[in-house]
């Protein structure tokens, strides 16, 4: 099991994500004409010493690389999600749902917002690819 | 000095997701529709304008899929209200007409769309079309040539004068009538949401039935666009069904429910109503207060005299005090977990119906008064006012107009028996 967050939790995200058939097929047209990588920024608490970023890079339904990184300049992403790291959990674990957590301010999103209206199938198969592997948590 | 953002909106109702989809719309509407508002009002016949810019909205912006669930391509949003509110009012601020015609695509399809009430048969084989790469769009069909608004008084007709009926032949429901004026009829409309009788002159709430029609079956015909006073982008014709036959499945959930969670859709229709109200009046603020602002009159400009800042704390204490009403109402819809109706509560449509008209009232008298004090400008069309003067017109007539309204919002609060 890999700690979440760790480099080693996003090669399982990444290798769960590049094996998910609903994510290569609904997400065909993410990220194809557009900037689709995603900044994660997980604030600290609840066993999370210091803000963290996670980066995803996605586009048609694969996803080419995720990765700790230590500031946000440093890799181009068209869409940040932000949050705290206690919120961010239940979604990881899969006792919340991702879109709900966004759409009422729970998670933050900043991004093109219509991208996510119109992709929200991909969306969604994204965030139950989170929860698809067993995981270790801070501050459990 | 303060603008249109500093009007009630509580922070805390409202995510940063849906704010943020608010801004989206504004700023499509700075870039793409304002440059050529004008000619959008000329295009009332053909839509040759409106049907692209339609596209860009439903379906480029997302606002078609909003409510569609995940598995059929939707975004699942939840807090509705909340969501046609700000939609509501950004676009209204643009375009009262093209506001309507774009919150109405998926209105009629509201009563099988939210939890718990959801068809799925239905969202399986319509959904994917809301919410793919072309534009789709639906219209609600209520109204009939001989009814008026008697087809929304179901409280006291009780569906009795309802004309078009809808008769089950085997697997097939066969539909005979007429339809006047729903928003997106004509050549706009893909997907009829028809109110029909299932027994003609009952008054029997199992005989309320709501059916989808796509519009190219056979016996679908419509008329050609209405000519009105505004709401150009908002196309109105008649429609014929003369034995127009569709699945058995194409009714929405069956006798009784259909009349149940159609009261849904009366109610947001009056929410959505009060939203464009709303922003028409904050449409209005910006172009009042520019123009009393440069204006000079007697040495000062326009809206250092007291009499014109009589009018222009007139029209700011309407936006307010229509805005909060209409977020409070809000909030008791998005959450019966907290107020205890359901959002299909009769009582909600009845009780709404009284926001709606205190917004249509709001609404026109501030495009009057701003009319007054911009004079002749006011009435050119270069100062817009008068589009909105013209366009803000229906918004208290349609859904049984005032009269309606007001016996329905009087008949909740004071329980009338025989109104």
């Amino acid at each position: 099991m890999a700690l979440y967050p760790s480099n080693a939790w996003c090669d399982e995200w990444k290798n769960a994500l590049n094996n998910d058939p609903a994510v290569e097929k609904t997400g065909k047209n993410w990220g194809v004409d557009f900037n689709g990588n995603f900044i994660f920024e997980l604030q600290p608490g609840d066993g999370l010493d210091q803000t963290t970023y996670v980066y995803l890079e996605a586009a048609a339904g694969k996803c080419s690389d995720a990765r700790l990184v230590k500031d946000p300049s440093e890799v181009d992403a068209g869409f940040f999600v932000i949050g705290l790291y206690a919120n961010f959990k239940p979604v990881v674990k899969g006792e919340k749902d991702f879109i709900e957590g966004v759409v009422r301010g729970i998670l933050k999103l900043k991004g093109d917002m219509s991208k996510i209206m119109r992709n929200a199938k991909f969306i969604r198969a994204v965030a139950n690819s989170i929860s698809s592997f067993e995981n270790e948590y801070l501050g459990e | 000095m303060p603008t249109i953002d500093n009007f009630i909106r509580p922070e805390e109702w409202v995510s940063s997701f849906v704010t943020d989809m608010g801004k989206e719309i504004r700023k499509w509407g700075k870039e793409r529709y304002l440059p050529i508002r004008r000619e959008v009002d000329e295009d009332w016949r053909n839509h040759k304008l409106i049907e692209p810019l339609l596209k860009e909205v439903l379906v480029d912006l997302g606002l078609n899929s909003a409510f569609f669930p995940f598995e059929v391509g939707g975004a699942d949003m939840p807090d509705p209200m909340a969501f046609v509110n700000v939609l509501g009012e950004e676009l209204a601020r643009i375009d009262a007409g093209f506001a309507v015609a774009a919150l109405c695509s998926t209105w009629g399809l509201m009563p099988i769309m939210f939890k718990p009430h959801r068809n799925m048969e239905l969202l399986e084989e319509f959904g994917p079309k809301f919410c793919g790469e072309e534009l789709y769009v639906g219209c609600h069909a209520m109204t009939e040539p001989g009814g008026g608004a008697d087809i929304e008084n179901i409280g006291q007709v009780k569906g009795k004068t309802i004309q078009t009926t809808a008769t089950l032949d085997g697997d097939e429901w066969v539909i005979n009538g007429a339809k006047m004026w729903p928003t997106n009829s004509g050549k706009v409309g893909d997907l009829y949401t028809v109110i029909c009788t299932t027994k003609l002159g009952s008054t029997d709430p199992d005989d309320f039935a709501l059916i989808l029609v796509p519009a190219d079956t056979k016996g679908l015909k419509v008329g050609s666009a209405y000519q009105k006073c505004g709401m150009s982008a908002d196309m109105n014709t008649d429609i014929w069904f003369d034995n127009v036959r569709v699945p058995k499945r194409y009714r929405f959930h069956g006798p009784g429910d259909d009349l149940k969670y159609w009261k849904r859709a009366i109610t947001i229709g009056s929410m959505a109503s009060t939203a464009m109200c709303v922003g028409v009046m904050k449409a209005v603020y910006e172009i009042i207060k520019d123009y009393t602002t440069t204006r000079v009159v007697a040495g000062k400009p326009l809206k250092e005299h007291s009499i014109v800042a009589e009018m222009l704390c007139d029209l700011t204490m309407s936006i307010e005090s229509t805005s909060a009403w209409l977020w409070a109402y809000t909030r008791e819809i998005d959450h019966p977990e907290i107020y205890g109706w359901d959002p299909w509560d009769e009582r909600f449509a009845l009780k709404t119906r009284g926001l709606s008209i205190h917004a249509t009232n709001a609404v026109e008298r501030a495009c009057s008064r701003a009319m007054d004090y911009m004079g002749s400008y006011g009435y050119s069309r270069e100062g817009d006012i008068e589009k909105f003067w013209r366009d803000q017109k229906v918004i208290g007539l349609w859904m049984g107009g005032k009269g309606l309204k007001t016996i329905e919002n009087a008949r909740y609060w004071y329980d009338l028996k025989t109104l």
